[in-house]
């Protein structure tokens, strides 16, 4: 994963393919062949649009019909397929009302929120020693950290619900969260951006008679806190999707997360209500949907540097 | 460092107390970190695999017999085991396989000038943040036989195809789910490799008249070596610890031919109430994703020094 560092992910959609583009300099074009390559470029980007757009469309949309609407506009496919004509919001209505899914969200949101606390305070401060401190075995400790990097977290989920149970915190939120703030990957990122911060910062704060916890709090994070926006919300990424872990580690009905009750609606064999399985498909989406779309900027770089921990 | 000894020079002899003060303070920053991971990821490696080598249930964990190899021997004679191993290598070949070439074309795409470029880029990155539930719950209904597929292929002339429940189609549906759910993470991270390749190598490559394929073919695919690997080994570990899609569509049906690892472990732990047997797997997959990070630290020569 270090192999980013060297490599820009340029999130600037203005950056101007710098090498590898179409550097057709050779040959002045002839009119015709331009034309058909746009109009090639533009059925390309409309198809590939579609692929990704339209299940989501369809999906929100879906959510805001009753079932048998659903069917009735899905055989033969048209237009209605992707538009709500009837709009009913007993989906909603039925999710938040009878099934509780304003609970399952506020568990999800409560235990995000844990997980980005908590893992900021632990990532910060071991990444300040990480790369402020001088003593003797700062390397080894830091190799100690990342092959856990390696673990895969599936494989670990026997052990931990035995160790949770040990910890009498079966079925309770902390256990959701618990397990994972301690995140190789946000400290391998924020070593990454404070080791970008010159030391001659740390030296005057220094002379000014600063200790660790001064420069750290008052020298580093600040300077950094572009960077700490970008780790909260992986974190933040990372424990909305979570599924596995959350399924195995609650049991009660009130203490579920978003997640786990969308999956449990869905049942293979038995026929599901579409409706209202795409309403709360659409609700757990959208929140992160939402910080997606206006802090992309911030996602991309952190998510490809992630190697989808 | 340097900043430590301009103050340990002025008082001479104090040296190695600082050192040992700066080691305390290093011990108190690092304590809280290392404390939670040595408690929830060190001791579970060692639980997992002391209970591989037990028989027990989850019911009643202190009745416990020892069996030693017997569950990773099991593994190997057991033929639902072994076609959970086989459907999830097959699953992450597949996805490879699939995501490479994807992920490249669609980088280069996403490298030119395009018309809506930011909003292709960003539906193709929808994917990746929405959560694997989503995914295979709307997909599971994109694949359904009264589903948006099936209704696109009926409007076009063709009959229903059961995705899911053929056994011929599932493992195919699955790994198209999940290269459509990954292939933006791959084009961002060839993305981010066409963009390093400096601008003087292709121009060199232009000036001695390479054409646009042999230039992608033998410049820009050899340069962006690393990145494949990269993209190979994430896709790969996805792909190992795959769970959802099995969980949600099929329950590993039909026939055991979307049994993916991972759900096996689940299952055996879970429902079967062997979490011996569950261990033995998740070593084998825990030495899966080990030795692929492994390969990959020294096929791209990392040194440790991150």
């Amino acid at each position: 994963m270090t192999q980013l560092t060297s490599q820009r992910v340029s999130d600037d959609a203005g950056a101007g393919g710098g090498a590898g583009g179409n550097g057709d300099k050779t040959g002045r074009s002839r009119v015709p062949t331009r034309l058909w390559q746009r109009i090639w470029t533009t059925v390309v980007v409309i198809a590939i649009l579609m692929a990704f757009v339209l299940p989501y469309e369809w999906m929100f949309v879906s959510g805001l019909k009753s079932q048998s609407s659903i069917f009735a506009d899905i055989s033969p496919l048209s237009w209605k397929t992707f538009v709500p004509l009837a709009v009913t919001f007993e989906n909603l209505e039925e999710l938040f009302v009878d099934r509780g899914v304003g609970r399952a969200l506020l568990n999800s949101f409560l235990v995000a929120a844990f997980q980005v606390v908590a893992s900021l305070i632990l990532c910060t401060l071991a990444a300040y020693a990480l790369t402020r401190i001088a003593f003797k075995g700062r390397n080894a400790v830091f190799a100690v950290i990342l092959a856990t990097f390696m673990l895969p977290a599936e494989a670990l989920v026997v052990p931990l619900y035995q160790l949770i149970s040990a910890m009498s915190l079966q079925d309770t939120l902390i256990a959701v969260g618990v397990p994972w703030i301690a995140s190789a990957f946000g400290l391998f990122l924020l070593r990454q951006s404070f080791e970008a911060v010159p030391l001659e910062l740390d030296e005057a704060a220094k002379l000014d008679g600063a200790g660790h916890f001064r420069i750290f709090w008052s020298v580093i994070l600040p300077v950094v806190r572009v960077d700490l926006v970008t780790f909260v919300l992986m974190i933040f990424l990372f424990s909305w999707n979570a599924f596995l872990w959350p399924l195995v580690a609650i049991q009660s009905t009130e203490n579920t997360l978003v997640q786990v009750a969308v999956a449990q609606s869905v049942s293979p064999g038995a026929l599901p209500n579409w409706g209202l399985t795409f309403a709360g498909a659409s609700v757990a989406t959208i929140p992160l949907l939402i910080l997606f779309i206006f802090l992309q900027r911030l996602f991309i770089p952190g998510l490809a540097r992630s190697g989808l921990k | 460092m340097s900043s430590t000894t301009t103050r340990t020079r002025l008082v001479r002899g104090t040296g190695r107390k600082r050192s040992r003060r700066e080691l305390l303070v290093a011990a108190g920053f690092l304590a809280p970190f290392l404390i939670i991971l040595a408690v929830f990821q060190y001791v579970p490696v060692v639980l997992l695999i002391k209970n591989s080598l037990l028989s027990y249930t989850l019911i009643n964990p202190d009745l416990q017999t020892f069996v030693g190899l017997e569950n990773f021997a099991r593994i190997f004679s057991d033929p639902g085991a072994l076609q959970t191993i086989g459907v999830t290598l097959i699953f992450a070949v597949g996805m490879v396989v699939l995501i490479i070439p994807l992920g490249f074309l669609l980088a280069t795409y996403l490298n030119q000038p395009l018309p809506g470029r930011g909003i292709l880029r960003t539906a193709v990155f929808l994917p990746v943040i929405t959560s694997s539930v989503v995914v295979a719950t709307l997909w599971n209904f994109l694949l359904a036989n009264e589903g948006l597929v099936n209704a696109v292929l009926n409007s076009l002339g063709f009959g229903t195809a059961s995705f899911l429940t053929d056994q011929a189609l599932a493992l195919p549906s699955i790994i198209i789910m999940s290269v459509w759910q990954q292939v933006g993470m791959a084009a961002i991270l060839y993305l981010g490799g066409l963009q390093s390749i400096p601008g003087d190598v292709m121009e060199a490559s232009v000036l001695d008249g390479a054409g646009g394929l042999k230039r992608t073919f033998l410049i820009v695919i050899p340069l962006l070596s690393r990145t494949t690997v990269m993209v190979v080994v994430i896709m790969t570990v996805f792909a190992l610890q795959s769970f959802t899609p099995a969980y949600v569509m099929t329950k590993g049906a039909p026939g055991g031919t979307t049994n993916l690892l991972v759900y096996e472990i689940y299952k055996q732990a879970f429902t079967l109430q062997d979490p011996g047997f569950a261990s033995a797997l998740s070593v084998l997959l825990l030495v899966g994703a080990i030795t692929i990070s492994l390969v990959q630290m020294r096929l791209l020569r990392t040194r440790w020094d991150y």
